[in-house]
């Protein structure tokens, strides 16, 4: 007997605006029905009537999380129509914030990920060690989201001398806490049993569904724009691409995890090259002098933590973008849950599509239709977080703990 | 796959159905017939290696212009694929049986440009809500036009420089 859950259009628990139809025989899932798009917002016609310069800050709020990514790749976008290379200082002050921005957001999914199976302290804890950092992006940029750091040319502003202590400190902090999570992580059977061998999407359905990001490298399928088109000073810097072999949930947070210790070490490098670089002299260490943007067309990537992000850009030499193409890693990577949803169960089915890591929003709804009797539920986002949760604690009893 | 080596081989088996220009040292773009679109991007996945990244859609006067990107990552180049769909009726085939992951992305070109892809396993609107006009198409030129005049009247003289990209007086950008 097959059922239809449709859950949406809001997402069941990251609150993404989203819509799922599951459609359910008994617990298990045998296929899915996506539509996304329900808060588009028009980001890309707005930018077209927008001058080159506030175009950063209005790509910042395609997404609070991701609000260095964006504006990251769209001003390599316009570098790479005008074919210049920014001031070295620059360079570093935009890998700190991007990488920064990294950590922060790992962070809060891996919380959220704990909240979800019913393990409320991890969450606690990932918010915990996520506000140090936040102090750090608010003492470098001025704020603790969006930060306005990126600028056609190079950034905005220099990162205080006096900060690179205060940053090496919580990032000293930072790597311990981490590596305890980590093992949490790794070492906690429950964990195991619970997200293990669940929403298994593998390394050849990533190529053909474009899979982006730890989505992708969860599953061996080794693409990170930081080391493949490498912008900026990535290309001189020492770090590893992290991968995993099952592209199952567990993967998907191992990844990240992990990504963790290679995003503080490219941060640890940014801060002593620019240590060596001394105070700075002047703005032209900050920005170029950018004149008029001449006609042409041009690519930006930037590898964000969701995945790689892409800005395109073409100019008719007036003073804004004749088109402005954005596209944001979940777009590909949401398209995944059509193959790692089917086979598992409803309440594993919250999570994958959680795993992908998708945005958020503030509401969220789920209804569930019996299609024999055509009789309706509404489930709660908390429903939902509870039913996941008891799951956990069903597979604790079985384990004995 | 190195640059000169994906050149001659797509010029090779393409000839004069593909034009192709090197607009920088990591940038290559093609112009492709449309009746070869289906066979270079599947060339290109299968045969080349590339990977699929996104793709495009820009209105003209006459058709669209619809690009996809191949990152080829171990090299750190992209090429991108273009054709151009004419108009009244702009139509291609789609990549999507050949490429899953190009399958929202030509929904999102159809329904903001209005080009029908053929063989596309599930043409519907994949961004806008069902409430909205289904002859709307928000991306076409004369739909824009259209937004930016009902601009310029409900908001009055400033906001016609707005819209004709200059920052509004007093303001600074």
């Amino acid at each position: 007997m097959v059922k239809k859950i449709p859950i949406g259009p809001f997402h069941p628990i990251l609150e993404e605006p989203e819509f799922f139809e599951l459609h359910v025989d008994g617990e298990n899932v045998i296929d899915i029905d996506m539509t996304i798009g329900w808060s588009h917002r028009g980001i890309e016609i707005l930018s077209e009537s927008k001058t080159w310069d506030q175009v950063p800050f209005l790509v910042e709020r395609v997404c609070g999380i991701c609000s260095c990514s964006h504006p990251y790749a769209y001003v390599k976008a316009v570098e790479d129509l005008l074919q210049v290379e920014v001031p070295k200082r620059a360079q570093y002050i935009r890998i700190i914030t991007a990488e920064l921005e990294r950590l922060h957001s790992h962070l809060l999914w891996t919380g959220l990920a704990g909240h979800f199976i019913g393990y409320n302290t991890v969450f606690m804890w990932c918010w915990k060690y996520r506000e140090p950092l936040l102090d750090i992006l608010e003492a470098v940029t001025g704020n603790r989201n969006h930060y306005a750091m990126m600028r056609i040319g190079g950034v905005r502003r220099d990162v205080p001398p006096e900060e690179y202590g205060n940053i090496r400190k919580m990032l000293d902090k930072l790597w311990e806490k981490n590596d305890m999570l980590t093992k949490a992580i790794i070492d906690d059977p429950v964990i195991h049993a619970r997200l293990k061998t669940v929403g298994i999407f593998n390394k050849d359905q990533c190529r053909l569904y474009g899979a982006l990001g730890p989505t992708a490298r969860a599953a061996g399928y080794d693409v990170d724009a930081r080391r493949d088109h490498p912008i900026d000073a990535y290309g001189d810097l020492d770090f590893d691409v992290i991968l995993c072999e099952n592209g199952d949930v567990f993967d998907k947070a191992v990844v990240r995890q992990l990504e963790n210790f290679e995003a503080i070490k490219i941060i640890r490098q940014c801060i002593d090259r620019l240590e060596e670089m001394g105070p700075m002299k002047d703005d032209s260490e900050l920005c170029l002098e950018i004149g008029e943007i001449p006609p042409g067309e041009g690519i930006g990537v930037y590898e964000a933590p969701r995945g790689e992000v892409l800005h395109y850009i073409r100019s008719n030499g007036k003073n804004m973008p004749m088109r402005h193409k954005i596209r944001a890693p979940s777009f590909n990577n949401i398209l995944t849950n059509e193959a790692s949803v089917p086979g598992n169960t409803v309440a594993a089915a919250g999570l994958i599509t959680a795993a992908v890591d998708p945005c958020y929003s503030c509401t969220e709804r789920v209804g569930r239709v019996d299609v024999n009797t055509g009789e309706r539920y509404v489930l709660s986002e908390g429903d939902l977080i509870r039913l996941s949760a008891e799951k956990t604690e069903e597979i604790r009893r079985q384990l004995g703990m | 796959m190195e640059k000169e080596e994906v050149k001659k081989r797509i010029a090779e088996k393409f000839g004069d159905k593909v034009q192709i220009a090197e607009r920088s040292e990591k940038r290559v773009y093609i112009y492709a017939e449309n009746e070869v679109w289906v066979d270079l991007a599947s060339f290109l996945f299968n045969d080349l290696d590339a990977r699929f990244d996104t793709g495009v859609g820009i209105d003209d006067r006459d058709g669209v212009e619809v690009m996809f990107f191949f990152p080829f990552d171990r090299e750190g180049y992209y090429v991108t694929v273009k054709t151009f769909a004419k108009k009244p009726y702009p139509e291609l085939d789609s990549i999507s049986p050949v490429i899953i992951g190009a399958k929202w992305i030509e929904q999102e070109i159809f329904e903001m440009y209005e080009v029908n892809f053929r063989n596309h396993p599930d043409l519907r609107p994949v961004l806008r809500s069902d409430t909205r006009p289904a002859d709307f198409y928000p991306h076409k030129r004369e739909n824009k036009c259209k937004l930016e005049m009902s601009r310029v009247k409900l908001d009055g003289k400033e906001r016609t420089d707005e819209v004709a990209g200059r920052p509004l007086k007093g303001q600074n950008p």
